[in-house]
């Protein structure tokens, strides 16, 4: 094993205990302000983390642009749809959790 | 970041580009190419499609400032911002007591309406500990993970960079009643 695939593995598994953290977040935590927020952060720094990894292994730059590309989309989704769905719960009143 | 607020003069001017049909038309023609594969013969579907794309942009977006400079200089503090807001998120969730205060605040917005401040949102809910739940005329209203935490000075701080993007000069306006 390489020093490039180790360092790709690595990222890989890390990218994947940031998922990890956005799943146990959308069950751990109280009300739909702050699973959005475990969702959007952890799985935009996981799914980046995953990128990174893969891209190591990519034979030619086209396919590095590509992942980027595909993370640039998800993030752009991921952010605008945590929004509306913020912006939603607001709107139908929805109170915010408080300890 | 102790850079000084952004009093008129933004430093790159002259690289600030006009988002118009010919940019757009080559971004969409950029991504059809990363998409196929730079395979030649998909054109003959990505070349009306890029077309269309092009068409559909400018009637749903009017056109405005991007300086491709300000744009790099965004990349660092992305990911600096991306890699603290998961981490803070990831540390709260795993901790046993799910350490959270949540509270909302309303951001007073500097930006003019349009791409940036939807840009603005959109980067908002990345930062640590901050979501953007609602755009209005005049404020960003924000959930904060953590109300413990003056998120304010930072939010200013991404304001600035976001500007910087567009390649808008802010409004220098008095920043300690803001602080508070």
């Amino acid at each position: 094993m390489t020093a490039t695939d180790a360092l790709s593995m690595i990222l890989l598994i890390c990218g994947g205990l940031f998922f990890l953290a956005g799943t146990l977040g959308l069950l751990r935590f109280p009300d739909v302000y702050t699973r959005l927020h475990a969702l959007t952060k952890a799985d935009n720094v996981g799914l980046g983390l995953i990128v990174a990894g893969l891209a190591m292994e990519a034979h030619n730059w086209l396919a590095v642009l590509k992942l980027l590309l595909i993370w640039g989309l998800v993030i752009l989704a991921s952010a605008t749809i945590a929004h509306l769905i913020a912006r939603g719960a607001l709107l139908r009143g929805i109170k915010i959790w408080k300890r | 970041m102790s850079q000084p607020l952004a009093t008129g003069k933004p430093r790159d001017r002259l690289s600030v580009q006009r988002l118009g049909a010919g940019w757009r038309a080559a971004a969409f023609a950029l991504l059809w190419w990363v998409v196929s594969d730079g395979s030649m013969s998909s054109w003959w579907i990505g070349a009306p499609v890029v077309l269309l794309a092009t068409l559909v942009s400018l009637k749903l977006v009017t056109p405005f400032s991007f300086s491709p400079v300000g744009f790099l200089r965004f990349i660092p503090h992305f990911i600096w911002y991306s890699l603290r807001g998961g981490m803070d998120v990831a540390w709260r969730v795993f901790h046993p007591l799910c350490p959270i205060a949540p509270t909302l605040i309303d951001f007073p917005l500097r930006l003019p309406s349009g791409m940036a401040r939807v840009f603005l949102a959109n980067t908002v809910s990345l930062l640590p500990g901050t979501l953007s739940a609602e755009l209005e005329s005049r404020v960003l209203r924000v959930h904060v993970l953590d109300g413990n935490k003056a998120v304010t000075p930072e939010l200013m701080e991404l304001e600035r960079v976001v500007a910087r993007v567009f390649g808008i000069a802010l409004p220098a306006d008095d920043a300690s009643d803001r602080l508070s």
